[in-house]
Parts: C-alpha cells; sequence; structure tokens
C-alpha cells in the first residue's frame, strides 16, 4: 500500500510535469497552428541552465530562477520573431511543413549546441541534475521525496495561474477566441501576431521553468528534448488538441502509466509505453479521448 | 523530357558507371552512401511532391531492411543455403518492409498533416525500442553481426546501390508523366474529389507507401551488408527519417530533380565540412540550422525558385 503510494505521487509529479509542458504546447498549437518542435528542447535548456547557474556558479536557487525567466524572455521573443512571425501568413499545408520542418530544425541544432557544449566546456559527463538536497518527508511508513513534492505544487499553482489568466484577462480571452474562431477573432479587431508573441513567450518561459523545476527530482541529458516532445505531443493528443483542463489529466494518466511500466516491466520498456499510447490514440481516435474541448 | 535533358541524363548515368575504379575507397564509400540517400529522399518524395503526405518514417523501412537481413544471416539454416543465402534474406527483407508498409497504410492514412507526420516519427522510435530490448534476436544495444563470409564490398554495393537510386528516381520520373502519379497529385488536391470520380484514396495511399518502401529497405540491405555490422543507432537513427525531408525540401517537393540536386548539395556540404575540413561543429547543429533556413526561406525548395529556374540547365529539364 505505501508503496504503491509513492508510485502513484511519482507518477502524479512526472506526469505534471508532462502536463505542463503539454499545457504550453496545446496552448500555442490551437491558437496560432504553429507546432513548436523544439518545445522539449527548450525544457531541457531551462533544466540545463537552471544547472549552470545556481551550481556552478553558486547563485541561490531563487535568484537563478529570477536570471533563467529573463534569458527564456530574450529566446522567446527571438523564436517568435524569427521563426513564428515568418510562417504565420502562409497557407494551411505550408504553415504546417514549415513548422515542422523550421522547428525540428531550431531544436536539431540546440540540442546538438547543448551536448556539445556541454561536455566541451563544463562537464564530460553529459548529465545534469540540481544539487539541492530536499527533505524527505515520513507519513507514517510511506516516504515521500520532498523535490517531488515541491514539483507537484510548481504544477498547481502554474496551472492555476494560467487558468485565471485564460479566464480572467482581456489576453488570456483574446487567447480563447483566437483558437475558437479565427476568423471572429479578426472581425472584432484583435491583433494576432501580437497575441502570438504573448502566448509564445509566456509558452516558453514556462516550459523552461518547468525545465529547472524537472531537475530537481530527474538528471535530464542533452538529448532527452525531442524525446520528450513527443511525450508532450501525446498528452496534447490525449486530451484533445486544446481540450487544456483534460490535458492535466491526460498528463497524470501518462505519468502514472510510465512510473508503473518501470515498476512492473522493467525501465527499458518505459519510453515504449508514451510511443504506444500515442499511436494507439492517433489511429483509433485522433480527436483525443475527451473530445475537443474549448478552455 | 526533351532530347536535351535525355542527354544529360544519360551521360550523367554513364560517368557515374565508369567512377568506380577510379575513385579511392574512402571515396567510392561516399558515393555508396550518398546513393543511399538518395534513395531514401526520392522514396519520401513520394509521399510529400506526389501524395502531400509529410512521412517522417521513411527510415523505419530502411532500418527494418537492414535488421530482418541481418537477422536472417545470423540463422543456421539459412546460412546452409550458401551464395543463395545473400538472395533469400535480401528478399524476405524486401518483402517484410513491403509487408509492414502495407498494414502500417491502414492505420497511417486514417490520418492528415500533423497527426500523420508525427505518427509516421513514432514509426522509428517504436522500431528502436523493439530492436533495444529483443536482445535474443536483435542483439539489444551490443547489435548484431554479419557473418564475413557474406560481406558485399564497396565495389559490388556501389553498382547496386546506383541501380535502386535510378529505379527510385525513375519511379518519380514515372510518377510525374502517369496516369498513375496523377491519380496521386489528384489525391493531393482534392480528396474527396477523387473519391467521387472513382479513385479510391486508400488504396492508391497504400501502392505509394508500399512502392516507396521497397527501394528504401533495399538501401537499407546493402547498407547492412556493406558494414558489416548494425546496432539500434546505426540502422535506425532517427536521422534516416529526418534527413530525406531536408534534402527533398531543400531540392524542392514534387520536382523529380529536386530530391537528387538536394541530396547532392547536402552530402557536398556534409563531406567537404565535416570529413575534409573537419570542422569541430557538430554536425547535426548544422543540419538544424540549415533546415531551418530552408524552410523559412526557400519554403518551395531550389527546383521551384525563380531564379534557379532561369538556368539553361534547368529549363532543358523544365519543359
Amino acid at each position: 500500500m505505501a508503496r504503491a503510494l509513492e508510485l502513484v505521487i511519482g507518477g502524479l509529479s512526472l506526469g505534471g510535469i508532462y502536463a505542463l509542458l503539454a499545457f504550453a504546447m496545446s496552448l500555442t498549437i490551437s491558437t496560432t497552428r504553429v507546432l513548436n518542435v523544439a518545445h522539449g528542447v527548450f525544457f531541457v535548456w531551462g533544466g540545463a541552465t537552471f544547472v549552470i547557474l545556481s551550481q556552478r556558479l553558486r547563485l541561490h536557487p531563487v535568484l537563478a530562477i529570477v536570471i533563467l525567466t529573463g534569458l527564456f524572455f530574450v529566446l522567446a521573443l527571438a523564436f517568435e520573431r524569427g521563426i513564428v512571425r515568418t510562417l504565420l501568413g502562409r497557407s494551411h499545408q505550408m504553415l504546417l511543413v514549415g513548422s515542422i520542418m523550421a522547428t525540428f530544425g531550431l531544436g536539431l541544432s540546440m540540442e546538438s549546441a547543448l551536448g556539445y557544449g556541454w561536455v566541451t566546456f563544463v562537464d564530460p559527463y553529459p548529465v545534469f541534475s540540481s544539487p539541492l538536497a530536499m527533505f524527505p518527508i515520513r507519513l507514517g511508513d510511506v516516504a515521500l521525496s520532498g523535490s517531488r513534492l515541491v514539483i507537484l505544487a510548481f504544477v498547481v499553482v502554474t496551472v492555476m495561474s494560467f487558468h485565471l489568466f485564460l479566464q480572467k484577462t482581456f489576453l488570456g480571452k483574446g487567447a480563447r477566441a483566437m483558437a475558437q474562431n479565427f476568423d471572429g477573432f479578426l472581425v472584432i479587431g484583435l491583433n494576432p501576431y501580437r497575441l502570438s508573441m504573448i502566448l509564445f513567450t509566456l509558452a516558453i518561459m514556462a516550459t523552461a521553468i518547468s525545465g529547472a523545476f524537472y531537475v530537481l527530482a530527474v538528471p535530464l541529458n542533452p538529448y532527452e528534448g525531442l524525446p520528450l516532445t513527443l511525450k508532450s505531443f501525446t498528452v496534447v493528443i490525449l486530451a484533445g488538441v486544446g481540450n487544456l483542463p483534460a490535458t492535466l489529466v491526460a498528463g497524470a494518466l501518462l505519468g502514472v502509466a510510465e512510473v508503473a511500466t518501470s515498476q512492473f516491466l522493467g525501465t527499458v520498456w518505459a519510453p515504449a509505453v508514451s510511443l504506444a499510447v500515442l499511436f494507439l490514440v492517433l489511429v483509433v481516435k485522433p480527436t483525443g479521448l475527451f473530445g475537443k474541448g474549448v478552455y | 523530357m526533351n532530347r536535351r535533358a535525355a542527354t544529360l541524363t544519360v551521360v550523367t548515368i554513364g560517368v557515374l558507371a565508369v567512377l568506380p575504379p577510379l575513385l579511392s575507397s574512402t571515396w567510392l564509400l561516399v558515393m555508396f552512401l550518398s546513393f543511399l540517400w538518395l534513395i531514401l529522399t526520392a522514396n519520401y518524395d513520394v509521399l510529400d511532391g506526389f501524395l502531400g503526405h509529410i512521412n517522417l518514417g521513411q527510415g523505419a523501412f530502411f532500418g527494418l531492411g537492414a535488421y530482418v537481413t541481418t537477422m536472417m544471416l545470423n540463422v543456421a539454416a539459412v546460412q546452409a543455403l550458401g551464395g543463395l543465402a545473400l538472395v533469400v534474406s535480401a528478399l524476405v527483407a524486401v518483402v517484410s518492409a513491403a509487408l509492414f508498409a502495407a498494414v502500417m497504410a491502414v492505420p497511417l492514412f486514417r490520418l492528415k498533416g500533423l497527426y500523420f507526420a508525427i505518427a509516421t516519427l513514432i514509426l522509428i522510435f517504436l522500431l528502436q525500442v523493439f530492436a533495444l530490448n529483443l536482445g535474443d534476436l536483435t542483439g539489444g544495444s551490443y547489435g548484431l553481426y554479419v557473418p564475413p563470409r557474406f560481406f558485399v564490398s564497396t565495389f559490388v554495393a556501389y553498382y547496386v546501390a546506383l541501380a535502386v537510386a535510378i529505379v527510385s528516381v525513375g519511379f518519380n520520373f514515372y510518377l510525374s508523366r502517369s496516369t498513375l502519379g496523377l491519380a496521386f497529385r489528384c489525391l493531393k488536391e482534392d480528396e474527396e474529389g477523387a473519391d467521387s470520380i472513382g479513385l479510391h484514396p486508400l488504396r492508391y495511399k497504400t501502392i505509394g507507401l508500399v512502392l516507396a518502401s521497397v527501394p528504401s529497405a533495399a538501401g537499407g540491405v546493402l547498407f547492412a551488408l556493406n558494414a558489416g555490422f548494425i546496432d539500434p543507432t546505426i540502422a535506425l537513427g532517427v536521422e534516416r527519417s529526418l534527413l530525406p525531408p531536408l534534402m527533398a525540401l531543400l531540392g524542392g517537393t514534387g520536382t523529380v530533380l529536386g530530391p537528387v540536386f538536394g541530396t547532392a548539395i547536402i552530402r557536398i556540404i556534409e563531406t567537404v565540412f565535416f570529413h575534409y575540413l573537419r570542422l569541430p561543429v557538430p554536425s547535426m547543429l548544422f543540419f538544424g540550422l540549415t533546415l531551418m533556413a530552408v524552410a523559412l526561406l526557400i519554403p518551395a525548395g531550389l527546383m521551384r525558385s525563380p531564379r534557379v529556374r532561369r538556368l539553361s540547365l534547368f529549363r532543358a529539364f523544365s519543359s
């Protein structure tokens, strides 16, 4: 029983991170139709930046997060200017091909730049994790990892703020309008370029910060970015594109399924879970388990 | 194809056919590998250029071909066949890739656009997981050796790969002129319209995928027999699926010669920068940036860009 609870907490914190990644991805796909394949790479870069700032430069973790947010704000603006804006005016098919290829290229080059740079300048062993020793919490005979609880708390806070942003603010309502009816969105005079800039900036910053929290519990290596994009895409598809509440459920499901698989079948089969799930959902019900949602 | 283009094609093939005795073994290998890339790129273009589906899984057929041959050649009963063993295992490999394509076509072609691209991308990752974890059959992460007496020398492999590459590009040329190709492009433009005039979408798409999988699998067979060793990163590396779209896009999809020029350009750059000058930059960084630049700046490809079309060499082919 105690073991089961540990597994569920482990699965939920992993799934929570997947859900956050997928949340940001879903938001940008449903509004701008640009699939950012480099999404997972931004996550890994976030983790790497955090480790460099807090471990190598010995900054306080909070200060490290602040600096990281600033860095990725600039990076996200450059990404939106350079890639998204160039693609936005294209026809449907060209936008699709262009966004997959351009962000794939960006992801590949960012990934190998990080892998190469890390091995050359930082550490010949290309795995990074955070040094912050987290307090283990004991509830009866259940041992809970403190860093996993921190991650869960972070996920809850971020999702709540995304929810409030989408429901209460003018820009958030604009984003929902853009996803629901693009023509109507244009007719009432909102600016899609400005909104896409804001959404991509928010999504990339949230992703990078999640990466920083993720390395508290799980070590990352530079080449995990593209597989993570696939995982977060799995969650997006599982939940249905644009269905944000369902994304949380789907992320948690995937996380628990992966943890359970590595527990019962061996860790080697864990990567196969999300691939098999993604393939099955795509083939059986491409609209997602919960149908196309409106925020 | 007018007479000038025909002459140019024949001359090019002739030059490539007499080249091997003049080349050093390194350059022979470089050319052989370039032909393998050309096969994958031309096959990729069948689905992208003519059927309008972005197929990020072309490498899966390559890897499947490589793995099935090597696995067959490690079976004692097949080894007992002697010289026939190569033919049998190559045939089994190609047929199993075609079957894999035919079976996968049913679920895959329920999807379009983005979903199709991602679903095909998963194929190679799934095969990787199986190759890694079914250690008894595939050797897991240690890989699998081809028994030494079944090695194919680079000299022979060069000619076979050249032939397969000519067939692949020739098939794309056939598609650009034939009713089959017309049916494909009809489906690309308007699927419901094509369906209503009696072109069964799934049947034609399955034909396209199966025909595109066969030369790729043959390329994988050649690669395995020539290298003598395969493992999940060599035979099923994700770049086998990702570089063909880059090469095809650079040259221009849906144009017969686009994939040829795209492959040539990328291979020349790769050879010069990474094998000759030995730049200290990882090659994936370079390919990533190239892919990004191509997708953003010349989305239609070189063969369709007006500045290139004005060159007289290209005018011969476009008429």
